[in-house]
């Protein structure tokens, strides 16, 4: 026997120990008078076997366990390899179970539970505004001012620091290039524990407007600077202004996390500048609620420590300032928490799904075992015989299905490598860390214990049947059939778990299929086909107010003169994921600035509501005549109508939003139009009260330029291009898509689970159907002898096929019916997700448990075919 | 040459060996052959303990830590191993101990019952 290296040292002193022994005992019988000779003979006789001896010391030493492990598994790998078919199915079975499993959970592990790349990232939290009349719902960005004062006010935090995505055109090498990134607070960097690894962070005076230095990302400094240390220190060119490049980030560094990723960091000095002295820079307008805040907490510090001390904060500052402050509060969330935001529920409930799938493998598992446990009966009950204990059975019986799922989670493993790609396309783009999903070791481990529970799960019923075999039973003449009928019931309930199962997956996934159906059919209020939009970004320093709309106004008359064109101008866009809000007051009584009403606001130019083929019900539309000159004019839509300009003709209506532009003071504005509702936020969101503006009376970002064209995308793209580069070869065009585009991105998050469900519930059907014609199968085999019987006795084969179909019927039927009555409760988890579909729909609910008949009965007719083949005198015959 | 005396051995019961080599140890640290040469002599050579089952049963008290090993130098300046009973082995012997008397207590009852019982 080889020992294993730890034990070869025991092993030596074991040989020592007998040796000093025998010594002992020779010089015993040397001081009694033997010759040396003698004593040596007679102590070795006496000693016995050394070999022996040795032997059943070593079985002492606690590694025997390991050792009948070892027979254990050689015995289960000789076991499987005499029935290739059942390692094989089984195998098979496990794999994709696994598989599933493993791909979901590495999708769940990035983008859910691995932390955040940055030191110490439990310490880092999330701090948002909250509007304290709409509750948790009510949660906000944060304002400039609001920040600042956390900043310095709070005791809770090491740092905190805020941030909001931008971005800006960068003149490199005299091409302009547009480039995604941040406009942050000094200490960012550090806050996220994170510092350039050239040059250096920011200052904290280089919070004040004029100091224009930039950070870029290790992505950039390559493909723009080449790499080049000189480049810390140059000065490039970004939105028309100098700025100095102080550092670069490593690379790697991410964040703000959103898509495309932020390739250059400036400080909120941006905010600060105005175009106009006696502006109020952004960074002093406490109604402006754009950016997020990240805080790093001291150490030891709590998160609702943390809350209390920002709570004190905020009811301060609401005293301060009852009409900007009076109804907010703070909210801190874990940073990690507040990232996976909306997507946990969907991510959960596919984790749920595909561990039902898992459960189905596991039951078909123990089915397989159940059929093969009764044909092995005879083995067993002879090993029960001649003496092995229960205990041993079942350990070796275990053993075989250990080495089974470690077949299966090897081939799991594989399948889900391969598969995690196809996750990963499917995903929405925005979900943070999808770009590092991976099978590391955390998701091994996962794995590895789901793999090993699952064994146990599916082998530990058959083995403790399979040990009570009586040996006498068993070992009968023909050792056939006696095991098999005891464990019928067990398989047949067995498999109606199994359907149910089936059932309850392949329901959620038909209501979300139904749903996802709805939603992509569902009128979004405009018609984006053949409509193309772009962006680009008028540095403001040359392109003062007057100018950005005199550049618009003039681009768009260029672009009208195109054949076949209808251009216009517009921010937000319907499901671009852009949303501004701004309050606004009604004629009548006064009320404060903290109590007025909010609606939905855009900016548009002449014509966006005929390109995008927003009707017009009431009124008209902007015209080129509404400039800064004419009347201040308002077009709102008929949710808004509904809402705030109730029982009057809302033409000639007057509203006074808070936005003013180029006025002393905010204007009143009149009703000269309604438009229809459109879903602006998300397809399955109703339509909010929103009001417009038209450009020329209140410009406050850069527009989307709006083409309706039969031209293809690429030709319109590329005449906006020139277009835009004639007038001024400084700006960069991007975000060119279609509307359509933007309709398929908003769905993608209902398209990536509907996606997934379905293929999980597509492998439950499969692993269900190969379930019930596993238990059917041997049902007709074990029964051979009686269908023999009735044939020769005159049963006519079709009356053998019915009595089949109606035994396997019967088990499909309690299952689907046990899937229904579960699936009722559990499509409630599906709740949100559903568009236009009730959690209880029947039509879903009906053709599901039509599809399971249909497949049940497939499965189940050809072993019943099988039924009426049987030669009687053959079948009477065996054994 | 000593005759044999295989005849007169009697095979122990599982356990018992235990409680031997537990209460030889009793008496002071011992290595394997003076157990089983202690165990000879105060039973009169009527108990003679295989080399076979000592040595096992020496490894498995061990590693349930009733007993510990060490290995010390003898006068003849030769290694040897030898065991000495643990506290939690006192606590075992007197387990053991009790058990035994019991036990042989029951036995030696029913021998000593006059009636046949049918």
């Amino acid at each position: 026997m080889r020992l294993p290296v730890w034990r070869r040292n025991q092993d030596r002193e074991l040989d020592e120990e007998i040796a000093s022994h025998i010594r002992l005992a020779i010089a015993d019988r040397v001081e009694r008078g033997e010759t040396a000779e003698e004593a040596s003979h007679a102590a070795r006789l006496e000693f016995g076997n050394v070999v022996i001896v040795k032997e059943v010391t070593r079985e002492m030493w606690g590694w025997i366990a390991l050792e009948h492990l070892a027979k254990d598994v050689r015995y289960a790998c000789r076991a499987l390899r005499k029935a290739p078919g059942f390692a094989a199915v089984a195998v098979a079975t496990f794999a994709l179970g696994i598989g599933a499993n493993t791909a979901m959970f590495s999708v769940i592990n990035a983008v859910m539970l691995r932390p955040l790349p940055f030191p110490e990232p439990k310490r880092l939290v999330s701090v948002t505004e909250v509007d304290q009349r709409r509750g948790d719902a009510g949660s906000s960005s944060v304002a400039w001012p609001n920040f600042f004062e956390w900043r310095s006010r709070s005791k809770a935090f090491e740092q905190m620091s805020a941030y909001h995505e931008r971005a800006f055109t960068m003149v490199v090498g005299g091409r302009p290039v547009h480039t995604p990134g941040a406009i942050v607070s000094a200490d960012l960097f550090a806050t996220l524990g994170v510092q350039p690894v050239l040059g250096r962070g920011f200052r904290s005076e280089e919070e004040r407007a004029g100091s224009d230095v930039v950070v870029i990302s290790d992505g950039l400094w390559r493909s723009e600077f080449g790499a080049a240390a000189s480049a810390v220190g140059s000065v490039t060119t970004i939105n028309s202004r100098p700025f100095t490049i102080v550092g670069v980030m490593p690379g790697g560094f991410r964040f703000p996390f959103g898509v495309p990723a932020a390739q250059m960091w400036v400080t909120c000095a941006e905010d600060a500048r105005t175009d106009e002295p006696g502006d109020t820079p952004m960074t002093a307008e406490r109604g402006a609620h754009f950016i997020s805040v990240v805080g790093r907490l001291r150490r030891g510090t709590t998160l609702p420590a943390a809350q209390v001390d920002l709570d004190a904060v905020a009811a301060a500052l609401a005293r301060e300032y009852p009409d900007d402050n009076g109804n907010r509060g703070v909210k801190l969330t874990p940073q990690l928490e507040s990232l996976v935001g909306d997507t946990r529920r969907p991510l959960v409930v596919l984790l749920a799904a595909v561990g039902c799938v898992l459960l189905i493998a596991c039951v078909n598992l123990a089915n397989l075992l159940l059929v093969r446990g009764a044909v092995r009966g005879k083995e067993i009950a002879l090993r029960v015989a001649l003496g092995a204990s229960r205990r041993r059975i079942v350990t070796q019986l275990l053993t075989e299905c250990v080495v089974l799922s470690a077949f299966g989670t090897a081939a799991g493993l594989l399948l889900a490598s391969w598969s995690i790609r196809f996750v990963v396309q499917v995903s929405p783009a925005n979900l943070r860390g999808l770009d590092e999903v991976t099978i590391d070791r955390f998701v091994l481990a996962f794995t590895a214990a789901v793999g090993f529970a699952s064994a146990l799960a599916f082998g530990t019923l058959p083995a403790w049947l399979e040990s009570r075999a009586e040996p006498r039973a068993g070992l009968d003449e023909s050792g056939r059939a006696t095991a098999g009928r005891r464990h019928g019931r067990m398989r047949a309930t067995l498999v109606v778990s199994e359907m149910a199962l089936g059932v309850v997956l392949l329901i959620g996934a038909g209501l979300l299929l139904r749903s996802f159906h709805r939603l992509a059919h569902s009128d979004p209020g405009f018609d984006g086909s053949h409509v193309v939009t772009a962006k680009f970004t008028l540095p403001d320093n040359r392109y003062p107010y007057r100018k950005q709309i005199a550049f618009y106004d003039e681009l768009l008359a260029d672009l009208n003169a195109l054949p076949g064109v209808q251009a216009s101008a517009a921010s937000p866009l319907p499901l671009s994921g852009l949303r501004y809000s701004i309050s606004f007051q009604l004629p009548g009584a006064k009320v404060p600035a903290s109590e007025q009403p909010s609606a939905a606001f855009g900016m548009v130019g002449p014509g966006y509501f005929r390109a995008l083929q927003i009707p017009i019900v009431a009124g008209r539309d902007f015209t080129a005549a509404d400039d800064d000159a004419a009347t201040r004019v308002v077009v709102v839509n008929e949710s808004f109508a509904h809402r705030y300009l109730a029982g009057r003709d809302p033409i000639g209506q007057r509203i006074k939003p808070g936005l003013s532009t180029t006025e002393k003071e905010t204007p009143w504005r009149e009703v000269v139009g309604v438009v229809r509702d459109v879903r602006h936020l998300a397809l399955n969101e109703p339509a909010r009260p929103t009001y417009f503006v038209p450009y020329a009376q209140g410009l406050i970002s850069s527009l989307f330029i709006v083409i309706r064209s039969a031209t293809p995308t690429t030709v319109v793209v590329d005449q906006v291009r020139r277009a835009v580069l004639r007038k001024d070869p400084e700006l960069a065009l991007y975000d060119a898509r279609t509307m359509d585009e933007y309709l398929t991105l908003s769905v993608a998050p209902a398209r990536f689970q509907t996606m997934l469900l379905t293929l999980f519930a597509a492998l439950a059907l499969v692993l269900t159907a190969v379930g019930l014609y596993g238990v059917v199968a041997y049902g007709v085999a074990q029964r051979t002898r009686e269908f023999g019987i009735r044939l020769a006795l005159g049963a006519r084969p079709r009356e053998v096929l019915h009595l089949v179909l109606r035994n396997a019927m019967r088990l499909a039927g309690a299952g689907i019916a046990a899937g229904i009555v579960a699936a009722a409760f559990a499509t409630r988890l599906l709740g949100s997700a559903l568009y236009e579909i009730r959690p209880l729909d029947p039509l879903t609910f009906a053709a599901v448990a039509a599809t399971l008949v249909a497949v049940a009965l497939a499965a189940s007719f050809v072993p019943a075919h099988r039924a009426t083949r049987v030669d009687p005198i053959q079948a009477l015959r065996t054994d | 040459m000593p005759v044999p005396r295989y005849r007169t051995r009697i095979e122990l019961l599982q356990g018992t060996l235990d409680l031997l080599i537990l209460q030889t140890l009793q008496w002071g640290p011992r290595h394997g052959y003076g157990i089983s040469q202690a165990i000879r002599t105060v039973s009169a050579d009527v108990l003679q303990v295989d080399t076979g089952s000592l040595y096992p049963a020496l490894h498995r008290l061990e590693r349930q830590k009733w007993i510990r090993a060490e290995w010390t130098v003898s006068g003849r300046n030769q290694r040897t191993r030898v065991y000495e009973l643990t506290a939690a082995g006192r606590k075992q012997l007197l387990a053991e101990r009790s058990r035994w008397e019991q036990v042989s207590a029951a036995i030696g009852s029913i021998l000593a019952h006059p009636g046949a019982v049918e």
